[in-house]
C-alpha cells in the first residue's frame, strides 16, 4: 500500500501531462520546435581511485577502484513540442575492497591491504532512463515524466520522477517542482566469515543476524527557482527534500568492536558484525547558482550547497569555474570545489565501536573530512557542423579532468569525454 | 540551516522584482556557459561524489537512491 501511496503523485503528474499535451495539439499553430533535430550525446568516462580506509573491512584497507563508464543519450523531437530522451549507459568496474568481502582466495595471505582475486571485485551496472517532455504552446510550461531502471550484481533500481516548470515574467524567471521515487533492492551479501562456519573457532563466534528486508526506497521533492538578474547576471536557488527508507545499510561492510577479542585468518581481521544504520533519513539540501557574463572570454559561474540530515550530517560544497573563450569554437573551462561534511553520529574508525551499540559504520564516506577538487576542462563547439557524414554533423566535443583530494587521505582522478551529433532527418 | 534556506529565497524573491529583460536584451544571459546547471559531460563527476560523499541534491544530479551509494 505504502508504495502505491508513494506512486500516486508522480503518475498523477505524467497523467495530467498526457492529456494537457492532447489539448494543445488541437490548437497547433506554426511555431518554432523545442529541439530542431535529433540530437546524440557519446560520453565516457575513466575514474581511478585510491585510499587506505575501505569500508568493506571496517575503516583500514585498500580503496583502489577502476570505473569506466560508456554512455549514450540520444534527445529525438517527436514533433513541435515533445522529446523523448532515451539515456543508457554501463558502468564497468574493479574494486578491491568489495574484492574482499571474500578475502581468502588462496593467492598468498589475506590481508585487507591486498586485493583478492574473488568474484566480487568486478561488476557491471547496466542504467537506462526515458524521460518524456512536453511545452505549451508559448512554451511558458514544460511537463516531463520519467522512468528508469538500473541493475547489478547485488542491486537493483527501478525509479519514477515526474516535474512541471512554468516560466513568468517575460521568461525572466523560471520555477520548477519536481517529484521523484526510486523502489530498490539489495541482494543480501555478507562477509564470507560470517556466512561459512569455517571460519568459526573457540575464540570466534560472532552472534551474527542477517537484515529482514532487502528494498530500500528514496522519495524526493525538489525546487527550483531561477531568475534573471541583468543582462550579464542570473542566478537559481534549489531545494530538495529527501526521505529514505528500508535498508540503508551496505550488508558486507564489516564492522569490529573495541570490547571484542580481535580474531585473525592471515593477516585479516575477522569481522564482528557488519555496519548497522537506522532504517530511516532525512535530508534536506538548498543550493545557489550565480553565473555572471564578465565579457566575450570570460563567465564565473559558482555554485554553493547546503546540506544537513538527520543522522547528523552537516555539510557545505562551494565551486567555482571561470570558462574562457579561445575564439568561436574553444573554450577552456579551470574549475576548483571545496567539500566539507561532518560524521554521522554512528561513525567510528577501525575497531573504535563497541558491540553495546544499537547502529555502527566504518564507512568514512560517513566520516567527518575536507574534499577539494581542481579540474581543468576543453570545449569545442562547431556552430554550424561543418564536419558531417551524411545526415550526421558534429556538434561539439567536451573533455575534462579532474583531481579530487580528501585530507582522509582518499584521492581520485575522473577524464570525461563527450561529443554531440545532431542527426537531420 | 533554516533561515539560510529563508535567506536564499528572500534574495531571489527580491531580485525578482529588479529587472525584466526582452528576448533580445538576453543574448549575454543565452550564452551556453551561462546555463544554470552542471553540463552534461560532469554527470559523471556528480556521480562520483554521490558515493564518496554524503551530501547530494540540490544540484540538478542524484539526490539518493537509484544506486547502492548514497
Amino acid at each position: 500500500m505504502g508504495v502505491i501511496r508513494s506512486l500516486r503523485l508522480p503518475v498523477l503528474l505524467i497523467v495530467g501531462f498526457f492529456f494537457l499535451g492532447n489539448d494543445l495539439k488541437a490548437q497547433s499553430t506554426y511555431k518554432k520546435r523545442v529541439l530542431e533535430t535529433i540530437e546524440v550525446d557519446i560520453l565516457t568516462s575513466l575514474y581511478t581511485q585510491e585510499g587506505d580506509n575501505a569500508a568493506v573491512t571496517g575503516g583500514i584497507g585498500t580503496e583502489k577502484l577502476l570505473d569506466f563508464t560508456p554512455t549514450i543519450v540520444i534527445s529525438i523531437p517527436l514533433n513541435a513540442d515533445d522529446v523523448l530522451t532515451i539515456d543508457a549507459g554501463i558502468s564497468a568496474y574493479s574494486s578491491a575492497s568489495s574484492s574482499n568481502v571474500n578475502p581468502f582466495d588462496g593467492n598468498g595471505d589475506a590481508d585487507a591491504f591486498v586485493e583478492s582475486s574473488g568474484a566480487s571485485g568486478a561488476d557491471v551496472l547496466t542504467s537506462a532512463l526515458i524521460n518524456y517532455s512536453h511545452s505549451s504552446n508559448d512554451r511558458n510550461t514544460i511537463l516531463n515524466g520519467k522512468l528508469s531502471i538500473s541493475s547489478e550484481y547485488d542491486y537493483f533500481s527501478f525509479g519514477i520522477g515526474s516535474g512541471i516548470t512554468k516560466l513568468f515574467n517575460e521568461k525572466n524567471t523560471e520555477v520548477t517542482l519536481s517529484v521523484n521515487a526510486y523502489f530498490d533492492s539489495w541482494s543480501l551479501i555478507y562477509p564470507i566469515e560470517l556466512r561459512n562456519n569455517r571460519y568459526r573457532s573457540a575464540t570466534y563466534a560472532p552472534s551474527f543476524t542477517g537484515f529482514n528486508g532487502s528494498a530500500r526506497n528514496s522519495y524526493s521533492v525538489g525546487l527550483l527557482i531561477a531568475q534573471i538578474l541583468g543582462v550579464n547576471l542570473q542566478g537559481s536557488f534549489s531545494l530538495d527534500l529527501v526521505l529514505q527508507d528500508g535498508l540503508l545499510s551496505t550488508p558486507f561492510q564489516r564492522v569490529y568492536f573495541s570490547d571484542a577479542v580481535d580474531n585473525f585468518v592471515d593477516n585479516f581481521h575477522l569481522a564482528d558484525d557488519i555496519e548497522r544504520l537506522p532504517n530511516s533519513r532525512f535530508k534536506v539540501a538548498g543550493g545557489t547558482r550565480l553565473n555572471y557574463y564578465i565579457s566575450e572570454v570570460f563567465i564565473l559561474r559558482t555554485f554553493y550547497r547546503y546540506y544537513q540530515d538527520d543522522w547528523g550530517i552537516s555539510s557545505n560544497t562551494a565551486q567555482i569555474e571561470l570558462p574562457i573563450s579561445i575564439g568561436d569554437n574553444f573554450t577552456l573551462y579551470p574549475s576548483y570545489r571545496f567539500y566539507n561534511q561532518t560524521k554521522a553520529d554512528h561513525f567510528a574508525a577501525y575497531n573504535q565501536h563497541l558491540s553495546t551499540d544499537e547502529f555502527y559504520t566504518s564507512d568514512y564516506d560517513l566520516s567527518t573530512f575536507k574534499a577539494n577538487q581542481i579540474g581543468f576542462g576543453i570545449n569545442y563547439t562547431d556552430l554550424f557542423t561543418d564536419f558531417r557524414i551524411g545526415p550526421i554533423g558534429l556538434k561539439s566535443i567536451d573533455a575534462r579532468i579532474n583531481r579530487y583530494e580528501r585530507d582522509s587521505g582518499l584521492s581520485s582522478l575522473i577524464f570525461m569525454l563527450g561529443t554531440k551529433f545532431i542527426i537531420d532527418y | 540551516m533554516i533561515k539560510r534556506l529563508l535567506f536564499g529565497i528572500f534574495v531571489i524573491a527580491i531580485s525578482s522584482n529588479c529587472v525584466v529583460l526582452k528576448e533580445y536584451e538576453k543574448v549575454n544571459i543565452n550564452d551556453k556557459d551561462m546555463v544554470l546547471g552542471q553540463a552534461q559531460i560532469d554527470r559523471f563527476q556528480g556521480n562520483a561524489q554521490a558515493y564518496r560523499e554524503a551530501a547530494a541534491g540540490a544540484n540538478g544530479g542524484k539526490t539518493g537512491g537509484g544506486c547502492g551509494c548514497n
